[in-house]
């Protein structure tokens, strides 16, 4: 009961007019970035930092966190109209958003992510609500060990993110490791695969690697096929956007499993919301009976990224707010807001800060809110975009993935990353090998390596800390199942169906 | 229609011209000097303390000088792309470059830098000036160094930021100064460091008093010492290094401004009067001490020593803890 009048002084502060108006700003701004391909929330919030210097410290941080998950909304529209993603988490959703969009279907699937983003947003800040302490400690426990655990099974419901050759895409995995070996070397500090490129030293850039091999590659590959602007001439009613009551069927488990697992990789700190949509996409593959259907405009393929998307960015301020620990860049970019204003978010923050805390849980209430009805009636006007010719669209695209790419660092060697990783993508494309897997091994590589070393180091080099440690030990196992699980449904898919063996 | 191209024409030669007037009255004349937006390079991303101190400052700073600052952030690779980039703008005062002790570190650590800051550099001022903490997790009951050394003489786990870091330097100082056997724990982040001492898995942290400061604040972190030559005034309460029994362990980190070698002395004596009086401004000072910095402005020759001293300083501990450059 007290959190609920807690809740309730929280969303006196967020509803004042000035507070509002600012979340509607940050959120507006942030469906506007996010809509772009390749420029990102970061660049956005710390161009916006030094205006919230002078803003009450309330009203500035709803404006950033606004920012922040607004731009998870807008990242999915241009994976679906163009299959090029606004950012990098958005990239899963190419792969059934895009045929949705080919089969005339753009409006529903918009409608679909919007919805889900929505529900995976409002899970998350349900869990900040009332449990956010306790997940948070529970959150800061996990040690590295844990985390190499949590990474494995990650890395094994990889495999199945290939739609065609299952060999193809394990090559495309372990790809995607080595690529996320470039970079120093975090126990000894050496550089590792930069040949001499300062750009290099701190890894490859992974927006300017996602753009690459889903943008730069998907527009070489429509110039190729000389592909022509689909009709959408006509208005969109929104009769055309609603989906069916199979898509109602399909979206209902698939958002709930994509908002549940989109929390818990978003509240651990350090891995962030590409993880989390890759792994709700994994896991609709997996758990579907129907897996052959993904990467054909699957309504599970777009409902739980984008739910375990949006989740996943609210349920990181659960460590950033209750522990003072921010998860990733942009958490640490608001923190250093907030401390600016002498407040340090931390266990006390909830009872000294208690207006502020509030305040801001009930902004992001309301932000989602605005985003649902920002968002639904601009679904008509997003769809449009697929008449303009392509002779325009691409080269904007093109033009606005280079100041992307190159707002991450201000590194113009990124921008020429991208199109090398263009390039290199398209090739892979035409003969069958999937760039998602690869994005993912890029993603996991870095965080495996680093720490199944920690861990090593912490437990003085003892590779049984890996199944004593219970988190690590259930993650493991986990891993086991699904390796067993796979194989199961394979061996009797050839008992049941010799002719679908091969798939 | 021709009236229209030659409207057209006109305005262009004007914009042309306009400009071409702006780059000569901004080639380093002191006397018009700032007479165009100062850009200045911050070699960290957005959100860090050397970003945030300095955009806190730009601000007056602008107010002052009649021309806003801009910031510039060009993280990575210990400075170089940052350094490279300045070093490719005019000597004009119209580019400023932000160094840091990491930038001393980065002298030894890289074998074949492309330039050499003390020659093609030079000072302006100090604009921030750091502690680093030694914390504990207030759980281990820890509330002196001495303990903690005496307890886990062999088996000490310390928590820092990447190797090449003025943490992890200071911690491998640290083992040197008081001898004992220690593992040093690289983490990727500050938070990841954090989260270690929160979940005990180290024994024992070494990070910015600034970084740090909320998880002190919170009861989450126990200061047992800092690394200052004196204490710091935000926790008159912590001893130093010094008076916790570990002799010849200072390390105070530092942000400063430099220009290009050959920008007017004028323009830096102008500049550096001017982030004096700033810095001295009781806004300023009470919002870097909210952020657990001390805003000071130095004079050009102090901070250069200043530099140089720190330059061989850890020049001395990559080479004695054998620490491979690159």
């Amino acid at each position: 009961m007290e959190t609920l009048s807690l809740l309730g002084m929280g969303f006196e502060q967020a509803l004042t007019p000035e507070a509002l108006m600012f979340c509607l700003l940050g959120v507006s701004l942030g469906t506007f970035i996010g809509v772009l391909p390749g420029i990102g929330s970061l660049t956005t919030i710390a161009l916006c930092l030094p205006l919230t210097f002078h803003l009450e410290p309330l009203l500035g941080l709803i404006m950033l966190a606004g920012i922040f998950y607004g731009a998870q909304y807008g990242s999915s529209t241009a994976s679906i109209l163009l299959n090029v993603p606004g950012s990098a988490p958005a990239a899963i959703t190419c792969l059934d958003g895009y045929p949705m969009s080919r089969q005339g279907r753009a409006g529903i699937a918009l409608f679909i992510t919007t919805i889900a983003s929505f529900i995976g947003g409002s899970f998350a800040i349900l869990l900040l609500v009332f449990f956010a302490p306790v997940l948070a400690n529970f959150a800061i426990s996990f040690s590295a060990a844990d985390y190499f655990s949590i990474m494995i099974l990650a890395l094994t419901a990889a495999s199945t993110l290939s739609v065609g050759s299952p060999l193809k895409g394990l090559a495309m995995v372990t790809f995607g490791l080595m690529l996320g070996m470039v970079g120093t070397d975090i126990n000894s500090g050496q550089f590792r695969f930069t040949f001499g490129l300062p750009a290099l030293t701190d890894g490859i850039n992974l927006v300017a690697l996602a753009m690459g091999l889903f943008g730069v590659a998907e527009i070489l590959n429509n110039l190729n096929e000389g592909r022509v602007p689909q009709a959408g001439k006509e208005k969109i009613s929104f009769k055309q956007m609603m989906p069916t009551r199979d898509d109602w069927k399909a979206f209902r488990y698939s958002c709930m499993r994509g908002s549940l697992i989109g929390s818990f990789i978003g509240m651990l700190p350090g891995t962030g919301p590409t993880i989390a949509t890759f792994m709700a996409y994994a896991g609709e593959k997996k758990l579907s009976s129907t897996p052959e259907k993904f990467g054909q405009g699957a309504v599970e393929g777009i409902a739980a990224p984008e739910a375990a998307n949006n989740a996943s960015v609210q349920a990181a301020f659960i460590p950033t707010l209750t522990l003072g620990v921010p998860g990733d860049a942009i958490m640490a970019v608001m923190l250093g807001g907030l401390l600016v204003h002498g407040i340090t978010p931390g266990p006390q923050l909830v009872t000294t800060d208690a207006a502020l805390f509030w305040g801001v849980v009930a902004s992001f209430w309301i932000g989602n809110v605005l985003l649902l009805i920002l968002n639904l009636p601009m679904i008509g006007l997003w769809v449009k975009l697929l008449s303009i010719p392509y002779r325009f669209l691409f080269p904007a695209v093109l033009f606005l993935i280079c100041i992307g790419v190159y707002s991450v660092n201000n590194n113009s060697v990124d921008v020429l990353l991208t199109l090398g990783f263009g390039v290199m993508g398209f090739f892979l494309n035409r003969h069958g090998f999937p760039s998602a897997p690869l994005l993912l091994g890029f993603v996991l590589g870095p965080l495996i390596e680093e720490n199944f070393r920690r861990a090593l180091v912490l437990s003085d080099s003892s590779l049984a800390t890996f199944v004593q440690r219970p988190i690590s030990l259930v993650f493991l196992l986990l891993t086991v199942a699904l390796l067993a699980f796979s194989f199961w449904r394979k061996n009797n898919k050839l008992d049941n169906n010799p002719s679908q063996a091969r798939l | 229609m021709s009236a229209v191209r030659y409207c057209f024409l006109i305005f262009s030669l004007s914009l042309l011209a306009a400009c071409g007037n702006q780059d000569n009255a901004g080639s380093g004349n002191p006397e018009t000097w700032p007479s165009k937006p100062v850009r200045v390079i911050i070699p960290f991303g957005p959100g860090g303390l050397a970003d945030v101190t300095l955009r806190l400052a730009g601000e007056p700073l602008g107010d002052l000088l009649g021309q806003r600052l801009v910031m510039e952030n060009r993280p990575g690779a210990g400075g170089v792309a940052a350094t490279s980039t300045m070093l490719n703008a005019d000597a004009d005062g119209h580019t400023l470059i932000v160094l840091t002790n990491g930038t001393t570190i980065a002298e030894s650590l890289f074998e074949d830098l492309p330039y050499d800051i003390t020659g093609e550099l030079v000072p302006v001022s100090a604009v921030a000036w750091f502690d680093l903490v030694l914390l504990v997790n207030p759980d281990t009951g820890y509330t002196d160094l001495g303990t903690l050394l005496a307890d886990k003489n062999n088996d000490l786990r310390i928590a820092t930021i990447n190797p090449g870091s003025t943490q992890n330097l200071t911690a491998e100082l640290f083992k040197t100064r008081a001898g004992v056997d220690a593992t040093i724990i690289p983490y990727r982040t500050t938070p990841d460091v954090l989260g270690a001492l929160l979940r005990n898995e180290v024994d024992l942290v070494i990070d910015a008093y600034t970084a740090l400061k909320g998880a002190i604040d919170n009861g989450q972190a126990h200061p047992l010492a800092v690394t200052g030559e004196v204490r710091n005034p935000a926790m008159p309460e912590v001893p130093t290094a010094a008076e916790a029994g570990i002799t010849d362990f200072v390390v105070t980190g530092w942000n400063a401004l430099y220009a290009k070698a050959g920008t007017d002395p004028s323009i830096i004596a102008r500049l550096n009067a001017t982030i004096a009086e700033v810095l001295a401004t009781n806004d300023i000072r009470t919002r870097f001490e909210e952020l657990g910095v001390e805003a000071r402005a130095n004079a050009p020759e102090d901070m250069q020593e200043r530099l140089l001293a720190d330059i061989e300083k850890w020049r001395e501990v990559i080479t004695s803890a054998g620490i491979d450059t690159l």
